[in-house]
């Protein structure tokens, strides 16, 4: 579906990404890790058209993704939760259709404010929730315009331990819920096991310039339970995966 | 909760009262004591009952003191603000026109006054005038560097969602240059006020700066330090309405005092 095409990115003389190519099934899940500092979140600002490749493209369903072009398909969720400290939940939330002039057809919004978990929480400012809330409330803003494919850049990094793996299994949830429309979810971590957890592929990067390692596949049953956390094969997929980030 | 508010509040008030009604007292005791003439310097007792009696002689003159200054006040918001907006949109015309904007602030209010009178007379014009003078440069530099620091993250988000200038402006910029512009707007109003009063000073037959100057030069103590007490009054009162308005607007960041 999403087509990741011999992408190459120089910043002046710094070589940051080379011939990155890989693709995304409809419904998948891809996780991207490597060491830091590799060019992660280059690269998926590339895919969501906020920085030029200098080389190679983009393509969605076999079409090229112009740069720049509100294309309405990628969601987009960063490290730190972003929220507008003035607006409460709901209108942090539908900011990404107001910006696209779309009309909260079917309250829409309240639909996702259950589906991640906020209902209630409605018109509770930013600085009034957690730092866990406050990263849902982000999911819910990225998932609002029901984008096909969703982004996200270390979403939890910023996130205790415990909260952190909650929301892993809350995400999948979230994923997986009926209502949601978003069904690809490209996901750049630094946590082998997250990587794991959630993932159907994990891209390993190398160190810069990046090159893809090696892509591995996670043929973990699905739902994923917290037991899954104590089979063989995902220590064995944990292991497999830390060598390999070894060696690159 | 109500209970803790209203406790608060009451000491936040209660407390500079209580020091303001001590020192009266402690003036009022020592005049007596030392027995100074009432040229020298009245007792506060007089000077609140000269503004109570004389309440009518000396609501035009306010008037017209206020008038200047928040005429000139809301000139300088709106113009500073026009200002930055296009110094944040456009690299070139800030370099050029800052250093400018820096010499007006430079040049000391005092010596460009007289030449505002002589340019726009003694009326209510040249007043008017040197307020926005005073007032420009602080919120001009505020207001630029409030538009300035839209948060990073938050601007990738809404060019992720190709979002326009004009909502980036408005939903992004706006709201964020909003905690640095009230603290430029709480120092101007105090600087308005003595804006005007300078020019009332330099040439004017009417407002609070004219009755001081004539008064004191008619050893009218009394009636000088009461045009002066309502003016630093009306000051605090036109401090605290902006404070007022600046925690309704910017509520989610409790300011910094000043």
């Amino acid at each position: 579906m999403l087509k990741v095409d011999k992408v190459t990115k120089y910043y002046n003389n710094l070589h940051v990404l080379d011939k990155i190519s890989f693709q995304t099934n409809e419904g998948e899940f891809v996780s991207i890790i490597g060491p830091s500092g590799c060019g992660k979140t280059t690269l998926l600002k590339i895919i969501n058209g906020l920085i030029k490749p200098t080389e190679g493209n983009i393509e969605f369903k076999d079409k090229p993704i112009k740069f720049a072009a509100n294309n309405g398909l990628f969601g987009f969720v960063f490290q730190n939760p972003v929220l507008l400290p003035w607006r409460n939940v709901i209108k942090n939330i539908e900011l990404p259709l107001e910006i696209l002039g779309k009309k909260n057809l079917k309250n829409s919004s309240g639909d996702l404010l259950k589906v991640v978990g906020l209902d209630g929480f409605e018109n509770y400012y930013p600085n009034q929730l957690s730092g866990g809330m406050q990263q849902r409330a982000a999911i819910a803003r990225a998932l609002i315009f029901e984008p096909p494919i969703l982004l996200m850049d270390e979403p939890f990094g910023a996130l205790d331990e415990i909260t952190r793996n909650y929301m892993g299994m809350e995400l999948l949830r979230i994923w997986q819920a009926e209502k949601t429309k978003t069904s690809t979810v490209i996901f750049v971590t630094h946590s082998v096991p997250e990587a794991v957890f959630l993932s159907d592929r994990v891209v390993i990067l190398s160190k810069r310039p990046a090159k893809i390692e090696k892509i591995i596949d996670v043929d973990l049953p699905r739902p994923r339970t917290t037991k899954i956390k104590f089979s063989k094969k995902y220590f064995d997929l944990i292991e497999c995966l830390r060598k390999t980030l070894k060696t690159s | 909760m109500f209970k803790k508010n209203f406790k608060n509040k009451l000491k936040e008030l209660g407390i500079p009262l209580l020091f303001l009604v001590g020192g009266f007292l402690i003036w009022e005791i020592a005049v007596s004591v030392l027995a100074l003439p009432e040229f020298i310097l009245p007792k506060p007792s007089k000077i609140i009952f000269e503004i109570i009696n004389q309440f009518k002689f000396f609501l035009p003159h306010l008037g017209i003191t206020m008038l200047s200054t928040v005429t000139g006040y809301f000139i300088a918001f709106l113009l500073s603000f026009i200002l930055a907006v296009i110094f944040v949109h456009s690299k070139t015309i800030e370099r050029g026109l800052y250093p400018y904007a820096i010499a007006i602030r430079v040049a000391p209010i005092l010596a460009l006054a007289p030449l505002v009178v002589l340019w726009f007379g003694i009326g209510i014009t040249s007043k008017i005038v040197i307020v926005v003078l005073i007032c420009f440069f602080p919120l001009l530099v505020n207001t630029t560097q409030g538009l300035k620091t839209a948060d990073e993250k938050a601007l990738e988000l809404l060019n992720s969602l190709s979002a326009s200038k004009w909502q980036i402006f408005i939903k992004l910029r706006l709201p964020s240059s909003l905690p640095f512009i009230f603290p430029a707007l709480k120092i101007s109003s105090a600087l308005a006020l003595t804006g005007a009063f300078v020019g009332e000073f330099l040439a004017a037959d009417q407002g609070i700066g004219y009755l001081i100057l004539l008064h004191t030069r008619t050893f009218d103590t009394t009636t000088a330090m009461a045009a002066l007490l309502l003016m630093v009054l009306t000051g605090i009162f036109f401090f605290l309405l902006i404070s007022f308005i600046e925690n309704k607007v910017v509520f989610w960041q409790k300011p910094e005092r000043i």
